[in-house]
């Protein structure tokens, strides 16, 4: 190392004339070079729980002896009871009609079978098929189907206002759309048929996603390019907890018409469509941490 | 021995404590939650030691927990191992006391020392200028890491002198005047730019410094 003191001696005892020089350094093993940021003190260690202000994941919950605490148990609970009441459910009848939707059906017969055959909730129904034949239009650029999926309760909230929120985003784009069409007890690949029939560039279908623990209410997006069976996951785009602790409908839909004319742009979707070229009309900045919705409350006497 | 020699300090003993008990931590001002690991070394010049520890705390994650000087210096040391100073380097692992003493010894041998102000050794003087402070003496002297300082250290009657020559000589402002006598009966100043950063200011008055402590080693009554 350079010392600064002793090139001071050293100028010093020139002025007073010393002749000897100054005594040789001493011969010493290489010392690691200093870093170019000093050290400095260490945060303090984070506090147990600290993390679960930045996330819903059950972080820091605590325990009680060998068990968790009440209002965690009871919490898990009611979120778990949400995720099932949204499973259970189904669209009522009337409900597609109602709210102006050209109500369509699978091949699914009751609820239960939707659960277990996911191949029948793929494809339409005969009398439906007949149906969308008749009255939808075709040769559209995209068409775009509300469904229950795995949420019923999902859709009939906020699947209205997302289905125009998301029609208004393409037709501001200058894209046709379909019919507004509804189907019950839908998957996803049930675009592929729909899009297909009405002979649509691309098929977006929004419908309820699997629940999890106190998210009932979300919905997905998945957008597919020359719908026809046979398409693969590998050809789809996807969006998923479209709701209001997610991404909500007003900052879902531009999006989602960005990806559906991106997708016409290129001729492509899925794998193939090149993302870096889609419009950034989100800015992907900083979003708060989602916050735990409580359904219990805490007991009183503490 | 000859005027402005370097005398080159004595680590007198340096030892480890890998995974030290809790209770030592804080008795010592260590932080048991972060701290694990102790590095203790003892030497013959408190002044170049306590340098030495801050320049430690530039090459490594340790922190300088203790450091203290006997009293009355190593000429009256409870031990042959003693000296006049006690330091203590703390940190989350050993191999960052490793780190540490590596840095610590390389200063002491080659930066850090009191020069002999007599030609005789029987005045000795410290006029060191750290260029660039790490966290131990920034947090001593209350400036900020990074910053230069003048660490000037001389018998009584000649820092007296010097203190008051290397404060008119350049540009600097008092940090810190310790007045005799200290633990090892000498006295201390610590001068810094008035303008942060100020290192020629720091220079120049440790230049000063040594001038007039060696004035006063050769002419000590002149009028």
């Amino acid at each position: 190392m350079t010392s600064l003191t002793r090139a001071l001696v050293a100028e010093a005892r020139a002025r007073r004339g010393a002749a000897d020089p100054m005594p040789p350094r001493i011969a010493l093993p290489p010392v690691v070079a200093p870093p170019a940021r000093v050290y400095v003190a260490r945060r303090p260690p984070l506090t147990p729980g600290a993390a679960s202000a930045h996330t819903t994941a059950l972080l820091g919950v605590g325990h009680v002896g060998t068990r968790y605490a009440t209002d965690v148990v009871l919490q898990f609970q009611a979120e778990l009871a949400v995720a099932h009441e949204a499973v259970a459910a189904e669209l009522t009848d009337g409900w597609a009609k109602d709210h102006g939707f050209l109500p369509l059906q699978t091949r699914v017969a009751d609820h239960r079978e939707y659960l277990l055959r996911p191949d029948l909730g793929r494809r339409l129904a005969p009398d439906a098929l007949a149906r969308l034949q008749a009255e939808a239009p075709k040769g559209v650029d995209v068409q775009v189907i509300l469904a229950d999926g795995l949420s019923a309760l999902a859709c009939m909230q906020a699947g209205p206002a997302l289905y125009e929120a998301t029609v208004a985003a393409l037709r501001a784009r200058g894209l046709t759309v379909g019919a507004p069409l509804c189907a019950k007890f839908a998957r996803v690949w049930l675009e592929d048929e729909i899009g297909a029939e009405v002979g649509a560039k691309v098929a977006i279908i929004l419908l309820g996603e699997r629940p999890g623990l106190g998210t009932g209410d979300g919905l997905s997006a998945y957008l597919v390019h020359g719908p026809a069976l046979g398409k693969t996951d590998g050809d789809r785009n996807m969006m998923s907890n479209l709701h209001a602790r997610g991404t909500p409908a007003e900052e879902a839909a531009p999006r989602l018409a960005a990806l559906a004319h991106a997708m016409i742009q290129q001729g492509t979707s899925g794998v193939g469509l090149d993302l870096a070229k889609v419009d950034a009309v989100i800015e992907r900045g900083y979003r708060a941490p989602q916050v735990r919705q409580r359904l219990v409350e805490r007991g009183g006497a503490r | 021995m000859s005027l402005l020699e370097p005398i080159v300090p004595t680590l007198l003993s340096v030892r480890r404590i890998p995974n030290a008990d809790p209770a030592l931590l804080a008795a010592y001002g260590a932080d048991p939650t972060r701290h694990t690991s102790l590095g203790l070394v003892t030497c013959d010049q408190d002044d170049a030691l306590y340098v030495a520890l801050d320049e430690a705390t530039k090459h490594a994650a340790v922190d300088v927990v203790f450091a203290k000087s006997f009293y009355a210096g190593s000429a009256h040391a409870s031990g042959k191992l003693s000296g006049e100073i006690l330091g203590v380097l703390a940190a989350a692992e050993p191999q960052s006391i490793e780190d540490g003493l590596a840095a610590l010894t390389a200063c002491l041998a080659h930066d850090a020392c009191f020069y002999d102000a007599d030609g005789a050794r029987g005045v000795t003087v410290f006029p060191h200028v750290i260029g660039s402070l790490g966290h131990y003496l920034a947090k001593e002297s209350g400036l900020a890491v990074g910053e230069c300082l003048a660490y000037l250290v001389a018998p009584p009657l000649e820092a007296t002198l010097g203190f008051d020559a290397a404060l008119k000589a350049a540009d600097v402002r008092a940090v810190k005047i310790i007045a005799p006598p200290t633990e090892t009966n000498f006295a201390c100043a610590w001068l810094t730019g008035q303008r942060p950063g100020d290192l020629a200011a720091c220079r120049a008055a440790a230049a000063a410094f040594i001038d007039a402590v060696v004035d006063v080693a050769l002419r000590p009554h002149a009028r």
